[in-house]
């Protein structure tokens, strides 16, 4: 038997290295995969081995200056189907049978999503509230489905104040990401920085068994608060009045209005009708739209409906143009009296007409009539049309785009909110491109476009002290934790005119309001100031049904004269009333907004000599006296009295001792015990003046107006006058003798 | 442990210094190697088939290596049992030929038996599942070694040194072949033709076998297409798992190996911790178990594997060499090669260096029979360990 051979030792050690070289090979290839492409080969395998899920975040909420909520996220959850899990198609029928009933969802599709079998995701119901959820929890743990369904936490959106503020506040859309508005215009500020869970799979993409799962969870985190300059109290008034106003005049393009802080340039309010309901932002609010739409189909219908939310979402007040009217007379003036060109002893003359530039004539709104020789005050408070092309001309073309740019009407008024709309050179007239006619057109605010809000910022400019600030909606940033991220402080752009300008401006254009154009904004023991406006939308092409091309009808002001704190602008966009001037529609909404607004922001009311005597005309107490003497203590009063029975002794009087009663009011007087008389309230909105009184008078009641007075009765202007409003309404019955306030709507040379 | 079994041995003071070796009568080393390669392969299969084992047996995760303890039990008592026989009855009574006659005879039968997962490799007696091709390895070894013995220095003439080899290898292979089992037919060929190498066959006689098989094999998938899905699988398996070609499952599998044993990195997720063998990697317990091991041990785990496997190798090789005659010799060589190079083998498809071929690996993978059979013929080098001479040399 031989042994190996040493030739044989040879080779097998050569096979051995071999082998050996060859590990070695399989050792450099693991190197290769286990050092140096580990992480390339690491992220691939968890690409599979992972699943990503993702936690809402909570957004911040929005809140008005007294932190009153306006915007905010509640907890909802959004049930989860695994059709992978249903193990037959009597648990997929019963599913869609209970589950359409208690969640409120469509059956069939119900079933349908049921039938996917191999799908482990399909969404039964987004956001549902807790106590439907938690029903809803219930009804798997009985039937014993809960490997069929998931529960996912999710925020939704709730806005508890509905309309209010909708078109400045916007929504956000299913993801929780803000689309309109503010909601949109903050979004990255007000969104929280969404969580993830990261579990680990297995290959059929489930979690894997407990005892070996790996799970690593980001907390969400909320988003931060928005606190508002607007006061939600303001806001409410301003779309309430507004609101009636839209109604009443049937305004065909929605309508304006903003309340501002002269002296910040802060938002008080902003309102825009019609709105939506910020709840249900896709619910069309317009009934002609809805009536249109619904005829309609397919492409057409989608692409309507669209264009018709789109309107309905818009804030009007810094998205929309208009031109301005007699309102930037404001502006005419101020620049005129700024270079020193015109003065409060200047004198204007008005014979009906004014040739601009020797070239094109125009009729002044009062033609066949003229306003006659006018002081400048005088010009501003008859909206005189001439004069102002006159002061116009005084400008010039160099000076007139200079300030039109000074007082921010050439670019963006840079306010926080989204959709703000760019004034493009081809909406006004540029320097170097103004001919003395466009400067003349231009002064009395026709021929160019502004938003309304570059008309309330360039008006706050004027009324207080001559610098234009910035507006702003957004006062203060909050972390979740309270800390404070920004404060947002007034910020001046410019000084436009002096200050001195700026006081002698509010003087005359208290005027306007204290018995001229705009005397329908007159609020007792306020000094209020302002402009009407009422412009013709001359490049409309076809004109409405009645023949007539739409007008704009508004109202800039600010109050009080003497120390202006509080700015309103009212912009009403194709009335439909017969009469449909800037001082009857707008300047009455003006008017309701700050009797209200004013008291509120506790500005206290300082009444005139005249004011007062009005006000404490008051019914003596004549109870217990004889007639005799009741009558003659009311006569001195400036009252008449009415006796009820024989008796000698007054028993009763109506009105009650004390209260206000305008001179020459009868106060009944009843003698014998006798129960108080009722009369019928008569309607008395929209009679003249004549009538309602005489209707008043024959029902028994005493009258008391409101508003500015003109204390000639005789003037064209009360002739012309109408009842805006009544304190009680028609067809309630009251005691006779009881006073029945009236509000005054003047309708004469208001353009 | 070598310690421990000291005192039971027969303690003489001439050879005090070699305790170790004759404490059990057999090559220590080479004992201590394969009970430490076992240990770590139970471990590795008890967590590459826990997960799977836990999906697809109702939760049982213990059930594959439950069956696997058994069959190591089972393989050490007949691996010792062996160890005690005297090797040389294998060349007796025309033994070699017989087992050859005999696996030939099985591998004939295994084609006409109908298919387990479409291919003809296993003779399903009860739950019991036997391999020809395992058997046609060891008749190869068998018969190589007794030829080899037998032939002494006419190794170098071709008709006694070539043509007999190349008959006996040429039947088994096309055989094995015709499974079809390309891995088992390469591994039988390369044992064999290493057998030859060392026996004393002229080397340019297997150069030229290997150079002609070569081309025939590149002209075969080159030009004739054959096998040309797993070589497209092998260049680029992302590219075939993507298109969901032909190989699209083996592609899967290659690239879930790539993704565990990467994942691994330097010291890999820690024992038990593979996330790739939840449903990713397919069979993990089976021939990709190594991915596995990587993923969990990390590359050092890796390595450390690799040189274990190495040193039984060369242990292996050290019996075969002081083995005191040409058979044992060529015998202990020949078992040994043969778990050498189907270690390389299945290393060098799970880290995709190779074309993906379907093999096992050695001590690891699951399989009863096979690990019954490996062990037993560990058996025989170690009755062939216990005639080593010169021992100290080592």
């Amino acid at each position: 038997m031989k042994a190996p051979s040493r030739h044989m030792w040879r080779r097998s050690l050569g096979v051995l290295v071999v082998v050996a070289l060859c590990y070695g090979a399989v050792g450099g290839k693991l190197a290769q995969l286990q050092l140096l492409e580990h992480e390339v080969w690491q992220a691939r395998a968890e690409e599979q081995q992972l699943s990503d899920s993702v936690i809402s975040d909570k957004r911040g909420q929005i809140v008005d200056r007294n932190g009153v909520v306006l915007a905010q996220s509640v907890e909802v959850a959004t049930v989860i189907m695994e059709p992978d899990e249903i193990p037959d198609d009597a648990t997929r029928a019963r599913i869609s049978d209970e589950l359409s009933v208690l969640l409120g969802v469509n059956r069939e599709t119900l079933y349908k999503k049921a039938c996917k079998t191999g799908s482990r995701y399909e969404v039964v119901k987004a956001k549902i509230n807790d106590a439907l959820c938690s029903q809803f929890v219930d009804w798997v743990k009985e039937r014993g489905y809960t490997g069929i369904f998931r529960i996912i936490q999710d925020y939704k959106r709730e806005y508890p104040l509905g309309n209010t503020l909708s078109c400045v506040l916007g929504f956000t859309g299913t993801d929780n990401t803000g689309l309109e508005g503010l909601e949109a215009k903050y979004n990255s500020l007000l969104a929280g920085k969404a969580g993830r869970v990261i579990t680990t799979k297995n290959g059929w993409g489930d979690a894997l068994p407990n005892d070996i799962q790996y799970e690593t969870t980001v907390e969400a985190g909320e988003g931060n608060t928005l606190t508002l300059t607007v006061d939600v109290n303001i806001q409410r008034i301003t779309e309430k009045y507004l609101d009636i106003a839209v109604a009443e005049t049937a305004a065909a393009n929605r309508a304006c209005a903003i309340v501002m802080d002269v002296k910040t340039g802060g938002v008080l309010a902003m309102a825009t009708k019609g709105d939506y309901d910020l709840n249900n932002p896709r619910v069309l609010t317009d009934p002609d739209d809805e009536a249109i739409i619904a005829q309609l189909s397919g492409e057409d219908r989608s692409s309507a409906l669209l264009t018709a939310l789109q309107k309905q979402w818009k804030n009007k007040a810094v998205s929309e143009f208009y031109e301005p009217g007699s309102v930037f007379k404001i502006f005419t003036a101020s620049m005129a009296l700024q270079e020193g060109l015109i003065s409060e002893r200047s004198h204007f003359f008005c014979n009906g007409t004014f040739t601009m530039a020797g070239v094109r004539t125009m009729k002044c709104h009062v033609y066949p009539r003229s306003h006659g020789d006018q002081s400048l005050a005088e010009a501003i408070s008859h909206s005189c049309n001439p004069a102002f092309m006159k002061i116009g001309s005084l400008v010039g073309t160099t000076l007139f785009p200079r300030y039109h740019e000074k007082f921010g009407f050439t670019a963006l008024t840079g306010i926080d909110m989204l959709g703000e709309a760019r004034v493009t050179p081809t909406l006004y007239h540029a320097a170097g491109n103004i001919t003395a006619v466009d400067v003349a057109t231009s002064s009395i605010g026709q021929t160019f476009k502004v938003t309304p809000i570059q008309m309330i910022t360039g008006a706050c400019a004027v009324a207080g002290g001559g610098t234009l600030m910035q507006p702003y909606t957004v006062s203060r940033v909050t972390a979740p934790d309270g800390t404070v991220i920004q404060e947002m402080s007034p910020t001046a752009k410019r000084r436009v005119i002096s200050a001195d300008v700026s006081t002698r401006m509010c003087a005359m254009l208290e005027g306007v309001v204290d018995g001229g154009g705009a005397k329908n904004a007159y609020v007792a023991g306020y000094r209020v100031a302002g402009k009407t406006g009422t412009s013709e939308k001359t490049d409309q092409k076809t004109a409405s049904a009645n023949g007539r091309k739409g007008v704009v009808a508004s109202f800039c002001g600010f109050a009080p004269a003497d120390d202006p704190a509080v700015a309103v602008i009212v912009m009403i966009d194709e009335p439909q009333t017969a009469i449909r001037y800037g001082g009857t529609l707008a300047a009455p909404v003006a008017q309701q907004i700050l009797s209200d607004v004013l008291p509120y922001l506790d500005i206290q009311p300082i009444y005139t000599e005249q004011e007062l005597k009005d006000l404490q005309r008051q019914v003596p107490d004549v109870a217990g006296k004889t007639t005799s003497a009741a009558q003659a203590a009311l006569k001195s009063s400036g009252l008449s009295c009415r006796i009820v029975g024989d008796g000698t002794q007054v028993t009763a009087q109506s009105p009650a001792a004390g209260e206000a009663i305008s001179a020459g009011g009868t106060v009944v007087l009843y003698t014998d015990g006798s129960a108080a008389e009722h009369t019928i309230v008569p309607e008395l909105t929209g009679k003249t003046l004549t009538e309602a009184n005489r209707l008043l008078t024959d029902a028994g009641l005493n009258v008391m107006l409101t508003g500015w007075i003109d204390r000639d009765p005789d003037s064209i202007a009360v002739q012309q006058a109408v009842i805006g409003g009544q304190s009680h309404a028609a067809g309630t019955k009251i005691p006779h003798g009881t006073v029945v306030e009236l509000t005054i709507r003047y309708q004469d040379s208001i353009e | 442990m070598a310690s421990a079994a000291a005192p039971q041995g027969a303690l003489t003071k001439k050879r005090k210094g070699r305790l170790f070796y004759f404490a059990l009568g057999f090559d220590m080393p080479f004992f201590i190697l394969l009970m430490l390669v076992l240990a770590v392969g139970l471990v590795s299969l008890f967590s590459a088939s826990f997960a799977y084992a836990y999906y697809w047996n109702d939760g049982d995760s213990y059930y594959y290596i439950k069956r696997q303890l058994i069959f190591a039990a089972i393989g050490i008592v007949a691996m010792l049992l062996i160890s005690t026989v005297d090797y040389n009855f294998l060349r007796k009574l025309k033994i070699p030929y017989i087992v050859m006659g005999i696996s030939i005879a099985l591998l004939i039968l295994v084609l006409f038996l109908p298919p387990i997962k479409e291919v003809h490799r296993w003779i399903k007696i009860g739950s019991l599942r036997i391999q020809p091709s395992e058997i046609a390895k060891f008749a190869v070894v068998l018969l190589f070694s007794y030829w080899i013995a037998e032939f002494g220095n006419d190794m170098k003439t071709m008709k006694k040194g070539f043509f007999p080899f190349m008959a006996a290898l040429g039947v088994v292979c096309l055989l094995v072949f015709r499974e079809p089992h390309l891995s088992g037919t390469m591994l039988i060929l390369m044992i064999g033709m290493v057998m030859m190498f060392i026996g004393g066959t002229k080397w340019y006689y297997l150069l030229g076998t290997l150079g002609l098989g070569g081309a025939a094999a590149a002209a075969l998938i080159f030009i004739g297409g054959y096998e040309r899905d797993r070589i497209d699988v092998w260049l680029d398996p992302f590219a075939v798992y993507t298109s969901g070609g032909a190989g699209r499952d083996s592609a899967w599998q290659t690239v879930q190996s790539l993704y565990a044993i990467g994942s691994g990195g330097l010291m890999g997720e820690g024992l038990g911790n593979s996330r790739q063998k939840h449903l990713f990697l397919p069979e993990p317990q089976n021939d990709f178990i190594f991915a596995v091991v990587c993923e969990e041990m990390g590359f050092i785990g890796a390595v450390l594997i690799i040189i274990l496997f190495a040193l039984l190798v060369w242990r292996g090789f050290v019996i075969g060499m002081k083995a005191p005659d040409r058979f044992g010799s060529m015998l202990a060589i020949g078992l040994t090669a043969q778990i050498g190079i189907q270690v390389l083998f299945n290393l060098a498809v799970v880290t995709n260096t190779i074309p993906n071929t379907g093999i096992s690996l050695p001590f690891f993978s699951y399989g009863g029979s096979s690990l019954v059979m490996l062990l037993a013929q560990m058996g025989v080098v170690l009755a062939i360990s216990r005639r080593m001479k010169d021992k100290n040399d080592s």
